[in-house]
This record gives C-alpha cells, sequence and structure tokens, in this order.
C-alpha cells in the first residue's frame, strides 16, 4: 500500500496554476523529495497532503484512503515547518507533548514518549528551555521531536534546514536520514536544494511549474536527467546544442559526436548533448571519445577539484571537473588561452530534447 | 522605554548639515533645550498638580495653601449622588472594557486572517471612528437612540463608549497579531488541535499582552470620556465627568479638585498597569511597545 497517493491533482490559486495534475505514488517508509525551484508548486503540494489547502481537481489518498473532506488535525500526518513555528510561550517539552495532549494520550505516556523524542534528537536536557532560548539547530530538533512524537504515517518537511549554516546543514542531513531509517515514517521532504536531496533520498520528483519533470532514484535522476530542465537544475551539466543524426549528435561547429539518439527523436531535430562536467577529460584522450577543440578561459580552484571552463566557440562553453590529486594538480597543468582537446566516453553523454 | 525629547537636537542636526546660514548660537547649546524641555513639562503639568494641591487644602480657598486635609475627599465620598456616579463610572468603563475588548479582538484577528478583496477597504473603514470628531459621534447616538425610542440609561452610554473602543482595540491588537506567524497556527492544526483551539491555545497566549493592554486603554478611555457620555447619558446617575460638569455651573468648590486628582489617580493605576503587567508576568516585551505596535521593545 502506497503511504501517499496523489490522483491528477491540480491546484490554482485563482488564475495561476501552482500545480498541475499530479499523479504519484509514494511508497511506504520511503524518504520522498519535492525538488524544484520557488514556485515550482512544491510546498503546495505538502501543503495540500497537510490539509491546508484543497486540490481545485483530483484527489489525495492517505494510505488508501481520500482524504479531501479530512481537517488538518485530523489527518494522521504531521509537519516541520520551515520557520520551526515553534509554541514561544509553551517550554521545550510542552512543545512536543502538544500534539499528544490534543489526542487525550494518558500523562504517563506523554512523558515517557516526549523523553524519547527528545532523546532522539539530542535535546534531552533543554526540555525546560523556551524556543527563543536555542539555537536555530536546536529549534529545528524540537520542531522534529514534536512532529515525530505522534508517530504519524507521513511526515512532511518544508525545507526544513533552509534557514541553517552549511556545517549544520550537512550535519542535519546525516541526522535526518538515520533518525528516519531509525523511525520507519514516510518523509515527504520538500526543498530548492540539488545536493540534499541527491544526499537525503530514495526517490526525488524533480517539479518545474507545477508539473513533475521527472520521478526517480537520485542516482536515476542525476545519470539519466529526463530533458534539460532536470539536467541543469541536478548538479552543473553541459549543455550542447546540435542536431540528431544517425548515430549521434552533429554540433553547431560541425563535429559529430555519437552518442545514443532516442528512438522517438527525429532526425534533424534540434537537440542538446549533456555531459557532466566530471566525465569530461582534457588533453590524453582515450580512443573512442568524442573529442572537441576549445580554449581555456578560466580556472577556478575549489580545493578538491578544479573547474576548468573551455570555449568551443564563441557563447559556447563547457565546464570541466578535475581532481586535484597530488600526481596533478589542474591549476598547475593549463595556461588560460591554451589550445586543448576535451572529449568524453560517448555513454556518459546525454541526447535531451 | 526613555523619553527621548532632546534626541532631535538642533545642534545634532547643524552638524550633518553644514548650514549656510548657522542657527543662532543659543540654538546649539544644550543648555537652551533644558529650558525648553522644563518649560514644556510646567505647561502641561501645573494645572493638574495644582488641582491635586488644593484637593487637599484644608480650606476653601483656590488661591492659598493653608494646611494638609482630607477634608474635600470626605466629603466627595460623604455625598450619595457622588458616589453613584462614582460607581456608575466604574461600571461603564469595566463593561466597555470587557465587551469591547472581546469585540475589538475578534474583529482584528479577522482583519489580519481572513483575506478577501474587502481586507483593504476593511482596514481603513475601521479607522474613521478614531477620526470622526467626538462631538458628532455623540449627537449622532443621541439621535439614533431617541429615533428607535431608547430610554437614554447607563445602556445607551456604555453602548456610545463601545462603539468608539472597538477601533483602538482593534488597532492595538491588530498590530500584535501581524507579528504572530500564520505557521504557528498551521503547527497547532497539524499537531491535531481544531481552529477553537487553535485560537484558544496558540494564539491567544500569544496575544494577550496586546489585549490586556488595549483592555486597560478603554478602560482609561471610558472612565474619563466626557462628549459621548454627555450626550448619551440619561436623569441619573450621570457619570462621574458629566456631573463635574454640571456641578461646575454653580461654582468651582474644593469637591471638584478632589474628584478630580481621583480620577486622575484611577487613569494612572490603569495606564501603570496597561504598560507595567505583560513585564511583570514575565514576557519580554513592554507593555508601551505592545501599544505602540512594537515587538520586543
Amino acid at each position: 500500500m502506497s503511504a501517499i497517493t496523489f490522483e491528477g491533482v491540480t491546484k490554482r490559486f485563482g488564475e495561476a496554476t501552482a500545480v498541475r495534475e499530479l499523479s504519484l505514488d509514494i511508497r511506504q517508509g520511503e524518504f520522498f523529495s519535492l525538488l524544484g525551484p520557488s514556485g515550482c508548486g512544491k510546498t503546495t503540494t505538502l501543503r495540500m497532503v497537510a490539509g491546508f489547502e484543497q486540490p481545485s481537481e483530483g484527489r489525495i489518498l492517505l494510505e488508501g484512503e481520500p482524504v479531501e473532506t479530512v481537517p488538518p488535525y485530523e489527518r494522521n500526518v504531521n509537519t516541520v515547518f520551515q520557520s520551526y513555528a515553534l509554541f514561544e510561550h509553551l517550554d521545550v517539552e510542552r512543545n512536543v507533548a502538544f500534539g499528544l495532549q490534543r489526542r487525550k494520550v494518558p500523562k504517563d505516556e506523554i512523558q515517557r514518549r516526549v523523553a524519547e523524542a527528545l532523546e532522539l534528537v539530542q535535546l534531552r536536557e533543554r526540555g525546560k528551555a523556551r524556543p527563543r532560548e536555542l539555537s536555530g539547530g536546536q529549534k529545528q530538533r524540537v520542531a522534529l521531536a514534536r512532529a515525530l512524537v505522534n508517530r504519524p504515517a507521513v511526515l512532511l518537511l518544508d525545507e526544513p534546514l533552509g534557514a541553517l549554516d552549511l556545517k549544520l546543514r550537512k550535519q542535519m542531513q546525516l541526522e535526518l536520514k538515520s533518525i528516519q531509517r531509525e523511525v520507519g515514517i514516510t518523509f515527504l521532504y520538500v526543498t530548492h536544494d540539488q545536493e540534499e536531496a541527491l544526499a537525503m533520498s530514495d526517490r526525488i520528483a524533480v517539479m518545474e511549474d507545477g508539473v513533475v519533470k521527472q520521478c526517480g532514484s537520485p542516482e536515476d535522476i542525476y545519470e539519466h536527467p529526463a530533458g534539460p530542465f532536470v539536467a541543469g537544475f541536478i548538479g552543473v551539466s553541459n549543455l550542447l546544442g546540435g542536431v540528431a543524426e544517425n548515430g549521434g549528435v552533429r554540433l553547431a561547429s560541425g563535429v559529430l559526436c555519437s552518442a545514443d539518439v532516442p528512438g522517438d527523436c527525429a532526425q534533424g531535430s534540434e537537440v542538446h548533448l549533456s555531459v557532466r562536467p566530471e566525465k569530461i577529460w582534457i588533453d590524453d584522450l582515450e580512443p573512442g571519445m568524442s573529442s572537441v577543440e576549445g580554449t581555456i578561459v578560466e580556472r577556478v580552484y575549489v580545493g578538491t577539484t578544479t573547474q576548468v571552463i573551455v570555449e568551443l566557440a564563441p557563447g559556447e562553453r563547457l565546464v570541466a571537473l578535475e581532481q586535484n590529486t597530488s600526481r596533478a594538480r589542474a591549476d598547475d597543468r593549463w595556461e588560460i588561452g591554451e589550445r586543448v582537446r576535451v572529449g568524453w566516453h560517448p555513454e556518459h553523454s546525454l541526447v535531451l530534447r | 522605554m526613555s523619553v527621548d525629547v532632546a534626541r532631535p537636537s538642533p545642534a545634532a542636526r547643524s552638524d550633518a548639515v553644514p548650514a549656510r546660514r548657522r542657527p543662532p548660537k543659543a540654538f546649539d547649546r544644550p543648555r537652551f533645550l533644558r529650558l525648553f524641555t522644563g518649560l514644556f513639562f510646567v505647561f502641561l503639568f501645573a494645572p493638574i498638580v495644582l488641582v491635586v494641591l488644593f484637593s487637599f487644602n484644608s480650606s476653601r480657598s483656590l488661591q492659598n495653601f493653608d494646611g494638609f486635609s482630607l477634608r474635600w475627599y470626605e466629603r466627595f465620598f460623604e455625598s450619595e449622588s457622588l458616589r453613584s456616579s462614582l460607581l456608575a463610572s466604574i461600571e461603564i468603563a469595566l463593561v466597555t472594557m470587557v465587551v469591547a475588548t472581546a469585540l475589538g479582538t475578534l474583529l482584528a484577528y479577522g482583519l489580519v486572517r481572513a483575506r478577501t478583496r474587502w481586507s483593504g477597504a476593511l482596514n481603513v473603514v475601521m479607522l474613521v471612528p478614531l477620526v470622526t470628531p467626538e462631538i458628532v459621534a455623540g449627537a449622532s447616538a443621541l439621535l439614533l437612540f431617541t429615533q428607535v425610542g431608547f430610554q437614554l440609561s447607563l445602556t445607551t452610554i456604555i453602548l456610545g463608549h463601545i462603539t468608539f473602543s472597538i477601533s483602538y482595540v482593534t488597532v492595538v491588537v491588530r498590530a500584535r497579531l501581524a507579528t504572530i506567524s500564520r505557521e504557528v497556527e498551521d503547527a497547532a492544526l497539524d499537531l491535531g488541535a481544531t481552529r477553537v483551539q487553535t485560537f484558544r491555545l496558540v494564539t491567544l497566549p500569544e496575544l494577550w499582552p496586546a489585549i490586556l493592554a488595549a483592555g486597560l486603554l478603554v478602560f482609561a478611555l471610558s472612565f474619563d470620556d466626557f462628549v459621548m457620555s454627555f450626550f448619551t447619558t440619561g436623569e441619573s446617575p450621570q457619570p462621574l465627568p458629566v456631573r463635574i460638569w454640571s456641578a461646575i455651573r454653580f461654582g468651582v468648590t474644593p469637591t471638584i479638585n478632589a474628584i478630580g486628582s481621583f480620577m486622575l489617580a484611577i487613569s494612572l493605576v490603569t495606564i501603570g498597569l496597561a504598560l507595567l503587567l505583560p513585564r511583570l508576568l514575565g514576557r519580554r516585551e513592554s507593555g508601551m511597545g505592545v501599544l505602540l505596535g512594537r515587538e520586543g521593545a
């Protein structure tokens, strides 16, 4: 049985359509992310599951039951809000106990479960603190404990790490993932941070303008993006314009790069050839690689790697990532202005319409 | 909560702008400002201080202070009719406070939380009672009550007071409500609280410093209101301000001073509570901040 099912869900606000004919199945126990730029409808989708918004068309099923008539306070889901939304007038323990008290859970059980939840998020000692005495990361943990303590069928997370600094965010990503594995609750996670989505999710749905562009595992989405939007949004992608031909793509410069052209892609139609930066080689190419010639225009040293930007033709650039191993530091190997050959294995390139 | 009377000093201003025509030297000196501020407060408070002082005078004189006594207060409290006026004023102020605070809070909640195409207009219309000349409001209330055949009594005064008080409550509560994130209310719903429970358990606790301050403000406004009371009052008992006004027509007696001082004391205590209670009860923000719609003063 699915934890959440969307059946042709559309949500309109006046003239604007926030979500368009969304159909998705989210499995029980899955860590599922909705990924997209701001305004793509991901938060609206989440709010419809929570019950704060009603779909204009279609329906949502929670654990197989349609929920259009169920108000938010009777749905078996809980939300971790972006702003944490803690109750400032209650201490940490009473924040966490709020949901259990509404459901008339016996007092001693509330006490035990609140303690467990605070243990889970490592905040046992701060039970008597007021939210304003906590740091951002601690508030985040309280919000998480407050939602998890109710053991919902689905936990909804609306960019919960957005307000944290980078280091804390990385740490919380790992913690969230391990907490999810520990409690086994379905997580529906909304984020605009592709790295976050890749690091934590079992599956990701990439959204643009209210439409799911692709849904699959992180590896699927990264290695086989379904279109230019997904390829560009997930990680850095080099998109080279060209024309589909038998057995490859003819670039604007006239070079034919061999690639798998999808069957439904007519010959002569305009396509993009996509190659990930880490798959691009500079000089010392191997036989069988597709290759083009270009000029190095920029080198950016970023620690473990160096980004090398190669101009193939005016306005057409490629980004290549070179590992900075002790044997070869990319920023020593090439000079700006140097002519080089860049290449990639054909199986690492992807034809996108 | 400091009084920043002297902050935009002419001296600072002339420093900031290298003026072509410098103001006369005296304006540069804080001494002038001190004098000016002193005069301002003397002008403001001298009449009130005199009233309070002469309310304790042992003689009838309004010119010479002949020694301390409480005889005018005794006379005030011995008079059956003055006592009933005082009680009437307190009753009016209390009922007005409770009803206007409840209605004004609900209005504020609706104005902030309901997003309809009328909200913009309603937010402006709500301010009209604040700027309506009170004499107009009073006269029209009188006309209304006589037209519909409503006997003038304490009830009509209370109705009149409530009409002008609601706006004050709404302005104060609305400012506070706007600082409460909607996500907090969503969180309560999400955790299983119904809408009513959400209001009671989450919104109200965040809102009550503002509600308390607004209520006490309304009490003070109602307690010393003259114009609306004058138009809507019946035979008896008249509220205290109307009573003072009628008494003065037959000459000023020191008893008036005693009544005035007593009213002043009640108003000061009320406003003092409005400013201090939120702080005393362990909130960050002062009542002043709440009244002025500031977050965490």
